[in-house]
């Protein structure tokens, strides 16, 4: 795992949300891994004392970007640094692209969209048609939707968009060969429900890590025969791996 | 190499139990996985992967980890695809230095069984008995409950493993007797601590997070404590840990009586590098080496 502490080169308020751009010092990023991030400390913050893991939202030029939400201390921190941020290496593995395999609905939940932007553009990048459909509690969250032209949208409060889940605002998905999803569990648990067993569906979860390598085991999921750690062999898996 | 530049003009290198490390520094068991092997070649005298046990241990249901003020909480439940697969896959866990090996069972005949598979294998240097994860219950308590089931399981591995060097791993409550009925069980050295059993709550759902083990600086004055007042006691090394966040950290470890210096959860926030750069930036303004810094309180 490598440190690096990168000075922020830009910050947008997108509704509840705010993004956060930076040069990235590392290797080739690709949609759906991720890094640890955190406030810099002298040599570390205490409390907060764990990095938190945050998909790359984008990269483009060289600028990485990551999209958060102040839910507590560790991102209270974020929200509040001016200059530099610290974060590690890419890690986890990335959603699986297959040009050949035909149209894509990505799916995203609350501040899970954030793989979905850097996803879309790849596609783009090698011309699979895609659609994307983004779900939110409100219209405060759901303003990042802005940031994903062509989007469908869904509140969970009705404030903006189809009024209810990410479900509500897609078409029956059995229609689209490639499922892309992130969220909370339980959103990603109804996309493997509506999406079937066939065809290419992949599901990135959002889980609570210690330290994003490998190293702590604390990140598990449940699969057939037991758990795997999705910093390591996530967090995108393929959804009938997942025993959910 | 760029470990080796930062480090230069110094003697880091120790001994114990006629094993020559080139640096103090351990990983602690369960902190550092195969994966993240490539970027600490250098720092680590020796490497200790995460504890094996006889069978293989899907582990505890998540939530596993929650993080505390300046720490964090675990309870995986030793997590680990059993000894047989794990040494076949102990090649993977070398990067040219001394290999440790943590066990944990669930009797003592576990336990003795265990020392006799790993230590008949000559890759393995010594092996740490696992004797205080709080996550791991025996009858509702550890084989770190008192002297009296320390002495049983030590002697047992002893015979086990008559010739390799055992470490007993302690909790720090009761460590001092603890350690000296390691020490006369025929341990040859003690590792001193394992995480502190504790507690996490969710207040907005009211319902329990994490039970399980604090890591993390949070715990450093009490691991400190606790080395201190078992090196003073007995006459065999100590591998020190709780908290080791810097190099003056590793420094105050040492001199509180450790002959290594175990770093597990610091490496997840920081690069174990930066610490080994300045414990060696600390042995050059001291003018001492790493080996003489054991015990040396004025």
């Amino acid at each position: 795992m490598k440190f690096y502490t990168v000075e922020i080169e830009a910050r947008r308020e997108l509704g509840a949300y705010t993004l956060i751009s930076y040069r990235w010092p590392g290797e080739k990023v690709e949609p759906g891994r991720f890094v640890m991030a955190r406030a810099a400390g002298y040599p570390v913050t205490l409390d907060p004392f764990l990095a938190r893991p945050f998909s790359f939202y984008d990269f483009e030029d060289g600028v990485a970007s990551l999209l958060f939400e102040v839910r507590g201390r560790g991102t209270a921190l974020l929200d509040r640094a001016t200059r530099t941020v610290e974060v590690t290496a890419p890690l986890g593995r990335g959603f699986e692209i297959d040009a050949s395999a035909g149209r894509a609905a990505l799916l995203g939940g609350g501040i899970g969209v954030a793989p979905l932007k850097i996803l879309g553009r790849e596609l783009s990048a090698r011309g699979i048609d895609h659609d994307v459909f983004l779900g939110f509690l409100d219209a405060g969250t759901a303003a990042v939707a802005d940031d994903f032209a062509g989007a469908s949208v869904a509140t969970m409060d009705g404030s903006a968009g189809t009024h209810g889940t990410v479900l509500d605002a897609a078409p029956d998905l059995l229609e689209y060969p490639v499922v892309y999803a992130c969220g909370p569990n339980a959103m990603l648990a109804a996309v493997k429900d509506a999406a079937g067993p066939d065809g290419l569906r992949q599901l990135s979860v959002e889980e609570r890590m210690g330290c994003g390598n490998g190293s702590c085991n604390g990140c598990v999921v449940p699969v057939d025969g037991g758990y795997v750690r999705s910093c390591v062999e996530g967090p995108v898996f393929r959804a009938e791996v997942l025993a959910w | 190499m760029v470990v080796r530049e930062r480090v230069t003009g110094v003697d880091l290198s120790v001994e114990m139990c006629g094993i020559t490390l080139s640096t103090p520094l351990v990983p602690a068991s369960g902190t550092l996985a195969k994966e993240a092997l490539g970027e600490v070649e250098g720092v680590y005298g020796a490497i200790l992967p995460k504890t094996t046990t006889p069978a293989a241990r899907a582990g505890n249901p998540p939530p596993r980890v929650a993080e505390t003020p300046a720490g964090m909480v675990n309870s995986i439940g030793l997590q680990n695809p059993g000894v047989e697969r794990f040494m076949e896959d102990l090649d993977a866990f070398d990067l040219g230095v001394p290999l440790f090996v943590s066990v944990a069972g669930e009797t003592v005949r576990d336990f003795a069984a265990l020392c006799e598979r790993v230590s008949e294998d000559g890759r393995v240097a010594a092996v740490e008995l696992n004797l205080s994860c709080p996550n791991v219950e025996h009858g509702g308590l550890t084989f770190c409950a008192g002297p009296a089931a320390v002495e049983e399981v030590v002697t047992a591995c002893r015979a086990a493993a008559p010739t390799k060097p055992l470490f007993a791993k302690l909790t720090h409550e009761g460590v001092v007797g603890n350690a000296r009925a390691a020490e006369s069980a025929g341990a040859d050295a003690l590792t001193v601590m394992n995480t502190i059993p504790a507690l996490t709550i969710d207040a907005k759902r009211r319902s329990v997070l994490v039970r399980g083990g604090l890591s993390g600086p949070a715990v450093k004055p009490v691991a400190l404590k606790a080395v201190h007042d078992v090196a003073r006691t007995v006459r065999v090394p100590v591998l020190g840990g709780g908290g080791v966040t810097s190099g003056t950290d590793v420094a105050e470890f040492m001199l509180a009586g450790a002959t290594l210096v175990q770093v597990g959860t610091a490496s997840f926030v920081r690069d174990p590098v930066e610490i080994l750069a300045e414990f060696s930036d600390y042995l050059r303004e001291a003018g001492m080496g790493a080996a003489e810094l054991t015990g040396a309180l004025r």
